[in-house]
């Protein structure tokens, strides 16, 4: 295998972890990018919802640079606002949330609104839930891109934005009254992790080649469960790099960018 | 005793740290309406004569005559990050002055980071009291560096909803509701924090999240295409706008092309916006830039980066030069959107047009 950035790896495995012949209701940049990259491989009955009104739009002029983003409209079967994507959300037409965020916790509850100071005089504020807060409410699973760091894996967030499976009481999400059945996979450079079943807590399932469990939970603030069949994780093939670099990112918007 | 003052329906309170932080803050007011009531709404709507008029204007006359001298306005803003965002009508509020404002979207860029820095350099003309909102951003190009400076120095107050909440709660004033039940927010921190409540269902006695109407007094939206009455065609993402427009006590509709009413009327299905529910219609080639127009130009990420480092320079350093600079030359430089147009490079336009990619579109 070709060297990967961080980058590529986090959209190839986003690729892997989307089904054929789902719908994945996408986020800005590398979800666009993981869902391209599997409709050109493993996924080709895989469609795309982007938030703006969108349904299974054809991308034949490039990767949309945003969800807002005119060409994300091309050649839909269904092209309407927000309220009929969201709509139809709530009716269980998207299956996979692909979301991002700024925290986790072991619940794979999402912080998108701020860093720092209070909520009314945030240091940092964020631009807010956007589609995010809907999207892990009402698709029947959420798939959450974040970098492996310690400040972001946290024991608590500062604000719960998306909601995952909360407190992990069976009924959290239930009481909260949404539809969705809550977070599937959180995908790292470094990592792939699920949820546990039963106790809702956050589950190591692969790491990258070389890396260890151990390595991945010094980076984790909270508690990992190890599972027994803990696996390395799949790298991209020299197609795969070819196809994100060329078909997916040509211009490096995403795929490029340095790590901070 | 509990900080939380808010009575909650799911099990959010002590997921997060929020409630050690300063929840103290919001304190749960009577609720009251940031815009609209419903029935001041209806009533607007309802004393408007019905005909069919001749409804263009010039930008500087809708903006004087919805918008100019009426103090702590909610004022909606259409379309959606960089798709369609009224930015000539926003350029149009910030030369006449809008004070105390109240703004509403679900997700926007350049109109709100406009409006904050505008308020930052010229408070006695622009300032902001509130947003209830989903989202403001830039996307790929980066975060407001001017939302960030306003919170951080506690400057504006928000109301945060996600996209589809602040969607709904627009299609509830459009439908002259007070509320609608959403099947989001609950079981977040925006259910400690936003003017939403979870009820239990009177049915099934189940927990449903509950949304505010938003009653915008003045719904700004660009659109593809108008007649001259207000009747409007939207191609590409319909984003929030046909509901903004019917929410809102007036609705000023810019438009890249008034179309003849013949043409509404061939195809009917195809009008997004009727025209009962817009007040002023004003033909705008390029409303929407640097934002995009679906079928006419793509957005100019150069123009919108000028702008942003200008914003972020200032957040940085306090050095308001440059985005001084670019309010002087492109705003109160301007008499009208043309003439900042005219100060753009041909082959800027000519660039955005072909980026576009000729998405079609139907004027016929």
């Amino acid at each position: 295998m070709a060297d990967c950035t961080p980058f590529e790896m986090i959209a190839y495995t986003g690729s892997r972890v989307l089904e054929d012949n789902k719908i994945v209701f996408v986020g800005t940049g590398l979800p666009i990018i993981a869902s391209m990259h599997a409709q050109l491989t493993h996924a080709p009955g895989l469609g795309i919802i982007f938030e703006a009104g969108p349904l299974t739009p054809i991308l034949e002029m490039g990767m949309p640079l945003s969800v807002g983003d005119t060409r994300a409209c091309r050649k839909a079967c269904y092209l309407k606002g927000l309220c009929a994507v969201f709509e139809l959300t709530q009716r269980g037409h998207a299956d996979y949330a692909f979301i991002g965020g700024a925290q986790i916790d072991m619940y794979g509850n999402v912080n998108s609104t701020f860093e720092g100071g209070t909520y009314t005089e945030a240091l940092t504020r964020f631009p807010g839930s956007g589609g995010a807060g809907a999207m892990a409410a009402n698709c029947e699973k959420s798939i959450i891109i974040m970098a492996l760091e310690k400040r972001r894996f946290v024991n608590k967030l500062e604000f719960l934005t998306s909601i995952g499976f909360g407190d992990g009481s069976p009924d959290y999400r239930e009481k909260a009254g949404v539809m969705g059945s809550g977070p599937y996979r959180v995908i790292t450079n470094e990592a792939l992790f699920g949820f546990d079943e039963d106790s809702k807590r956050m589950v190591l399932l692969e790491v990258a080649p070389g890396r260890t469990a151990e390595q991945i939970q010094e980076k984790v603030s909270f508690e990992l469960i190890i599972s027994p069949g803990l696996k390395e994780m799949a790298e991209p093939t020299d197609e795969d790099l070819r196809l994100l670099r060329t078909e997916c990112d040509p211009d490096g918007y995403f795929l490029a960018r340095k790590v901070k | 005793m509990s900080m939380i003052k808010k009575k909650t329906g799911s099990l959010i309170e002590n997921v997060s740290s929020l409630q050690q932080s300063e929840l103290s803050k919001i304190e749960e007011d009577p609720f009251q309406w940031w815009g609209l009531s419903p029935e001041d709404a209806r009533k607007i709507m309802v004393n408007k004569p019905k005909d069919l008029r001749d409804k263009r204007m010039t930008l500087k006359e809708s903006v004087a005559k919805y918008i100019h001298g009426k103090e702590g306005l909610n004022i909606a803003i259409g379309g959606f990050v960089n798709t369609r965002p009224p930015v000539a009508l926003i350029h149009e509020i910030i030369r006449q002055g809008a004070k105390d404002l109240t703004l509403s979207f679900q997700s926007s860029s350049i109109c709100p980071e406009l409006l904050a820095g505008a308020m930052l350099l010229y408070p006695q003309q622009v300032s902001i009291k509130r947003v209830e909102l989903a989202w403001w951003g830039y996307e790929v190009i980066g975060i407001a560096p001017l939302l960030r400076h306003l919170i951080s120095n506690g400057m504006i107050k928000l109301d945060d909803y996600t996209n589809y909440g602040m969607s709904a709660r627009f299609k509830a004033a459009s439908m002259g509701l007070e509320f609608l039940p959403v099947r989001d927010h609950g079981g977040s921190d925006m259910e400690l924090v936003n003017r939403g409540t979870m009820v239990e269902s009177p049915f099934t006695g189940k927990n449903t999240y509950l949304v505010p109407a938003c009653y915008p007094d003045v719904g700004l939206i660009h659109a593809t295409a108008a007649d001259m009455y207000g009747n409007c065609r939207i191609f590409g993402a319909l984003c929030t706008c046909p509901e903004i427009s019917i929410a809102a006590g007036h609705t000023i509709v810019t438009t890249e092309q008034i179309i003849p009413n013949e043409n509404i009327r061939t195809y009917p299905n195809l009008t997004e916006i009727p025209y009962t529910a817009v007040d002023a219609v004003v033909e705008q080639r390029f409303g929407g830039y640097p934002g995009a127009c679906y079928g006419n130009y793509w957005f100019d990420m150069e123009h919108i980066l000028m702008f942003r480092s200008a914003s972020d320079e200032f957040r940085k350093t306090g050095n308001a030069d440059k985005l001084k600079k670019y309010y002087e030359e492109y705003i109160f430089g301007c008499e009208t959107y043309d003439d900042f147009l005219s100060k753009l490079p041909y082959t800027t336009l000519k660039k955005i047009r072909e980026m576009d990619g000729g998405q079609p579109i139907i004027l016929s």
